[in-house]
């Protein structure tokens, strides 16, 4: 640090310039999230029917959510649509990556646009229309019956043991080709010279995706998980018009709860809670994956 | 940049957001739903005369815009002064967003009653109607049975009787279809007058290789079955007072413990279509149109559609009692109307309800496919929508009109579809499917 005070101070000046360039942004940040989620955490703290006068009630729908056991149900259903709305598309997209990347070919822009298509489409229109794919007389059940497989074709949204995979599986097609986007356009920024090297050195397929492809595309991935981990901690709309948390509470999930305690149950308090828990989880797990995917080196 | 430099921004950081935590807390005015008045109870006033001068009516609604639409014309017509205004919503939108436009300052003067109506009522947000009954004569154009679920389980101040917070229009009723023709086939040949008879002709479908009973209990065709069975074997009025939150009333008894097992019962015997779960009430209606099961569970707002689709081929009768003697009771309820404690035209909102009670006004209401609440008043109707007409009016008769047990609270709806759901799929014990529904009980009526 420099020990001259007018430099201190000129240079104290235009940091507080620097703030000064910020400030509208950070303004409007302030105004319409800070607030709003500090919001939250207060009305958290109320039993309130989203009318009439709330009560104080401290921590004490924080204490009801871990004891009520729907309420872990939901928290366990996220956990489980991790793997598909994560797990399973970021190997899906790590496979495509690694296959596609050995050898360059034209036309790989037109692959993205298709990967891309899941995306444009509203999350309601791809709920509504999984509904009527998994339906009775779906698209799922005739493909099995073709096959002679009359056993396996069910309602499967109302099956108790299915219901959570085949909204599991909506996600997947979802963000898979969201994460085979970001590792394919990850892919192209890798110098060919160094597949050659790693080639020259006699590094076979499997050899080459881990030593060359997979290291590069760290940033992307830190991205991919935290988009899609965030997608299933906090998926409401794939869930509310598939199966609104049914049959039972299979596919229920703390999104869906968070709307029916505050718009429909009148427990905006236990909601708020809800939500604010919910938030912790999903930063304390972006936190995790950041961290574990910074750049060592 | 140096640690300690972080460092001291953090807490500066972390000061500044418990600065602004603390005033909100501290500050009594914050506290949620502080700006809300409570009026305390209100009615209207004892007088019915219709002011002179134009005076314009917001009316709100979710259900059978055309009906309203037509209502209204014709209201219009007798009503030259009067102007009403229709503002129709999506149902969902229309009951999550109830309590805040019913105590904003731009609530609408009349809206339909809806599940969240009762605290409103509790609270004063909406009229008391009672005088009304009395001045308008409302006890003889609507059976005293309809206009009884709409008391909000209060007395009225105003004249000491019962409370009236709303007016119904078209009345609705759920209840058994059957496919006549399926039915003979499985030498069904009339509708069961017994519980037991209707087990039996379940089983009789189920030998003849058909499906017996349709049901959609994705969304709510499942607990009408099981409220269709609980107002059978559960008194009605101990009923009432569980639906109305009196003091000390119980699911958890031995009655709704049978129909509890009945539905686990014809679920183990394979009585349901194979994905109740997973079809809605109306895919359940159109494969019942379409000949996939014998009977099918739903309303009488399916009669219309499957009178078309169907015609002579479909039947209707009430849920039976457990012997042929016993009372009809079923579960239903009315597309009703409140009327704001805001309003500034309380008299032309009353003349509005009173229209509904009309003979002319009942006839437009049968005519969209509702039951008008007096029967009497209309051309007699045919098929199956005679069936309907006649069971209701048995339950009429029989003081049987129950009203659906989603009434018990608000989150009460998500229990009992979920809870139907594990019942349908044996997956949960009847007791321990009472007790998430009493816990949900005591936990909105509690103390």
């Amino acid at each position: 640090m420099g020990s001259r005070p007018p430099v201190r101070s000129r240079e104290a000046r235009k940091r507080w310039r620097g703030y000064v360039y910020v400030l509208p942004a950070f303004a409007v940040y302030v105004a319409f999230a800070v607030l709003p989620a500090l919001h939250t955490a207060y009305l958290s703290l109320f039993e309130w029917d989203g009318v009439t006068l709330g009560e104080w009630v401290g921590l004490g729908n924080y204490a009801e959510i871990f004891q009520d056991s729907i309420l872990r149900r939901s928290v366990f259903n996220a956990l489980v649509l991790v793997v598909f709305f994560s797990f399973v598309p970021i190997v899906l997209g790590l496979l495509s990556a690694g296959l596609l990347a050995r050898y360059r070919r034209p036309g790989m822009g037109a692959y993205r646009f298709l990967f891309m298509l899941p995306q444009v489409v509203p999350l309601v229109a791809v709920g509504v229309t999984w509904r009527w794919l998994y339906g009775d007389d779906g698209v799922v059940n005739q493909a099995l019956r073709a096959v002679g497989l009359d056993g396996v074709a069910r309602a499967w949204l109302g099956d108790f043991d299915f219901a959570l995979v085949a909204v599991g599986l909506v996600g997947t097609w979802v963000l898979s080709g969201l994460c085979m986007m970001l590792f394919l356009s990850g892919v192209q920024k890798v110098d060919p010279s160094l597949y050659e090297a790693a080639r020259i050195d006699g590094a076979g397929p499997v050899r080459e995706f881990v030593s060359v492809t997979l290291p590069h595309l760290r940033g992307e991935l830190a991205v991919a998980m935290t988009v899609t981990t965030v997608a299933a901690l906090a998926s409401f709309d794939i869930v509310y018009v598939t199966t609104n948390g049914g049959p039972g509470e299979q596919t229920t999930v703390p999104g869906l709860l968070v709307y029916r305690l505050a718009f429909s149950e009148g427990k905006v308090g236990l909601a708020a809670a809800l939500a604010v828990v919910l938030g912790i989880l999903i930063l304390a797990i972006v936190y995790l994956i950041n961290r574990l995917s910074r750049d060592r080196t | 940049m140096d640690s300690t430099h972080r460092v001291r921004r953090r807490i500066a950081a972390t000061v500044c957001a418990v600065a602004l935590v603390f005033p909100l807390a501290a500050c009594d005015a914050l506290t949620p739903g502080s700006a809300t008045t409570v009026p305390g109870p209100t009615s209207v006033p004892s007088s019915t005369a219709v002011p002179d001068g134009d005076v314009t009516l917001r009316l709100q609604f979710a259900d059978a815009p055309l009906m309203v639409d037509a209502l209204i014309a014709a209201f219009e017509k007798d009503h030259p002064g009067i102007d009403v205004e229709p503002q129709y919503k999506t149902f969902s939108d229309y009951v999550q967003n109830l309590k805040l436009t019913m105590t904003s300052d731009t609530a609408p003067d009349i809206a339909q009653y809806a599940v969240g109506m009762t605290d409103l009522a509790a609270d004063g947000h909406i009229l008391d109607l009672a005088p009304y009954r009395e001045a308008y004569g409302w006890d003889e154009a609507i059976p005293p049975v309809s206009l009884d679920q709409l008391t909000a389980g209060q007395t009225s101040e105003a004249t000491g009787g019962r409370a009236l917070f709303g007016v119904p229009a078209g009345l609705s009723m759920t209840g058994i279809y059957y496919n006549k023709e399926l039915a003979a086939k499985a030498g069904i040949e009339t509708p069961p007058r017994t519980l037991a008879e209707f087990e039996r002709q379940l089983a009789a479908a189920k030998d003849a290789d058909l499906t017996p009973l349709g049901v959609g209990a994705l969304d709510s065709g499942g607990l009408h079955l099981w409220a269709a069975l609980l107002n059978q074997l559960m008194p009605t009025d101990e009923y009432w007072d569980w639906v109305n939150g009196k003091k000390g009333a119980t699911i958890e008894n031995p009655a709704a413990v049978e129909a509890s097992e009945d539905m686990i019962e014809w679920g183990r015997k394979g009585y349901y279509n194979e994905s109740a779960n997973g079809t809605a009430q109306v895919d359940s209606t159109a494969q019942f149109a379409k000949g996939d099961s014998v009977f099918l569970i739903n309303g009488n707002w399916a009669a219309g559609q499957l009178a078309t689709v169907m015609g002579d081929n479909v039947g209707f009768f009430p849920m039976p009692g457990e012997l042929a003697g016993s009372p009809t009771v079923a579960s239903g309820f009315s597309v009703s109307y409140a009327v704001s404690a805001k309003t500034e035209h309380p008299q032309a909102a009353g003349a509005f309800l009173d229209f509904l009670t009309s003979p002319e006004a009942g006839q437009i209401i049968s005519d969209n496919g509702f039951m008008p609440p007096n029967p009497d008043a209309v051309k007699k109707p045919t098929g199956v929508l005679a069936d309907i007409a006649e069971g209701h009016r048995r339950a009429v008769a029989d003081d049987g009109i129950t009203t659906f047990p989603d009434f018990a609270a608000p989150a009460m709806l998500d229990r009992l579809r979920s809870g139907v759901q594990k019942l349908i799929a044996d997956r949960v014990e009847p007791a321990d499917y009472l007790d998430s529904l009493q816990d949900e009980w005591e936990d909105h009526h509690g103390e």
